[in-house]
């Protein structure tokens, strides 16, 4: 093995971080397996949220007034204030709204954002919440409408589940690929070479 | 060889993360895909603007093709399209507006119905009338089935009352021969023969200021 002793540290290192990279990503891919991590939102907004609705308790939207009505309708205030009686069901909607991401905004969840459409989708997981839906029935209604981009946790299918496979089938095919590439003869080579400087010591 | 490979594989696999990463770049992260096309359009029963005596049901879309244009008087985009909306309508094209106002709603505030009639007829007036009638989605509930994210959007629909394109954003000639003129060829040829010879018309005349211009 004549080899230039640069280039074959510079392989060496190159190996070696690989292998480090790979591990790294392998981890990163564990983590957000992990729905402890894609449901860890912006605790900001839902503090926001649940001012909101602990203050006034008197209004609240009505869902289900008619359009005739529309000009009859008390002067609402301008926060939005949904109203639980039950401290379960009020955590699920804080909870909905922060796993809920809205489709405007780059980034932020209903709960966070103040654009209109964040608004009304509040207001309809509120109404939704009140006919009696579920958390996983309201996340499949926005879904219909709005995409799998609508909720912060991406569905594992045929395509997304490259995300998760990827990382590992990396790291792993790191890991084989440093395990076959280990030489062993780098004693042997040594020792060559300790024979050839006391060669030319002789020779001197 | 194996040795070239050596040097050479790094190499392809960086130009290709560059490939990769330049496209990420300049990629739009706002284009969604819309969950509505192909779909029917939503059932709905919602008063007229002018007269909320009258409801619109889903029958407004028997028989005609018809764009759905999601617009509100606090929408700059939307006054914007408000005059190519109205050479479109003179074109044979049946526009019908999908109205909502953030001022009437609970959350937003308080703003009479009449005011916003009043306002509604002050848009128009300046830039153009295009709509056979407004719908008024009182709590945007039709807007939220929609999948609207914003004003301005509109539907194309079919006589069938299918959905056949969704467009985020204003319309103008290069978007409606992007986007609505292939369709609108395929299911009402000879309104989109009018509408073409239209966009040729502004196209040319665009053009020909344009070699105005640099001609100075």
């Amino acid at each position: 093995m004549s080899k230039k002793p640069v280039l074959k540290g510079l392989s060496k290192f190159v190996r070696s971080v690989g292998v480090c990279m790979s591990v790294c990503i392998g981890v990163a891919a564990f983590t957000l397996c992990t729905p402890a991590f894609a449901q860890n939102s912006d605790d900001v907004g839902q503090a926001a949220l649940i001012q909101q609705t602990e203050l006034n308790p008197q209004s609240q939207p009505q869902p289900g007034q008619t359009p005739a009505g529309l000009q009859e309708r008390p002067k609402q205030e301008y926060a939005e204030n949904y109203v639980f009686v039950d401290a379960g069901k009020r955590r699920e909607f804080l909870e909905l709204t922060a796993e809920l991401r809205c489709p405007k905004c780059q980034n932020q969840n209903i709960a966070d954002s103040d654009a209109p459409i964040a608004h009304d989708m509040r207001r309809k997981t509120y109404e939704l919440m009140q006919e009696g839906k579920d958390k996983s029935q309201v996340i499949e209604w926005m879904k219909v409408r709005y995409g799998d981009f609508v909720h912060y946790q991406p569905p594992v299918n045929a395509v997304t589940i490259w995300l998760w496979v990827l990382p590992v089938l990396f790291a792993v095919l790191m890991l084989v690929f440093f395990i076959l590439r280990r030489k062993p003869d780098i004693e042997q080579d040594i020792e060559s070479k300790l024979a050839r400087a006391d060669q030319m010591l002789k020779d001197d | 060889m194996i040795r070239l490979a050596r040097y050479l594989i790094p190499l392809f696999v960086f130009l290709g993360m560059c490939v990769f990463l330049y496209k990420g770049l300049y990629a739009d992260p706002t284009i969604r895909k819309s969950e509505v096309l192909s779909k029917p359009f939503p059932v709905f029963e919602l008063p007229d603007l002018e007269d909320v005596q009258i409801l619109h049901t889903n029958e407004i879309f028997d028989g005609k093709v018809t764009l759905v244009n999601v617009w509100g008087v606090w929408c700059i985009t939307c006054a914007i399209e408000l005059p190519y909306l109205t050479a479109l309508s003179e074109n044979g094209l049946t526009v019908v507006g999908l109205y909502y106002d953030q001022d009437i709603d609970p959350n937003f505030g308080t703003k009479t119905l009449t005011r916003v009639r009043q306002e509604v007829a002050e848009t128009v007036s300046r830039y153009g009338n295009p709509f056979a009638f407004n719908i008024f989605d009182v709590f945007r509930d039709t807007a939220l089935d929609l999948g609207v994210t914003g004003a301005p959007e509109s539907f194309l629909v079919d006589e069938n009352g299918v959905i056949r394109v969704h467009h985020l954003g204003d319309i103008n000639p290069r978007v409606w021969r992007q986007k609505f003129s292939p369709v609108l060829n395929e299911i009402a040829p000879s309104i989109e023969a009018s509408i073409a010879l239209m966009n040729d018309a502004i196209t040319g005349a665009q053009a020909g200021i344009g070699e105005g211009v640099s001609g100075e």
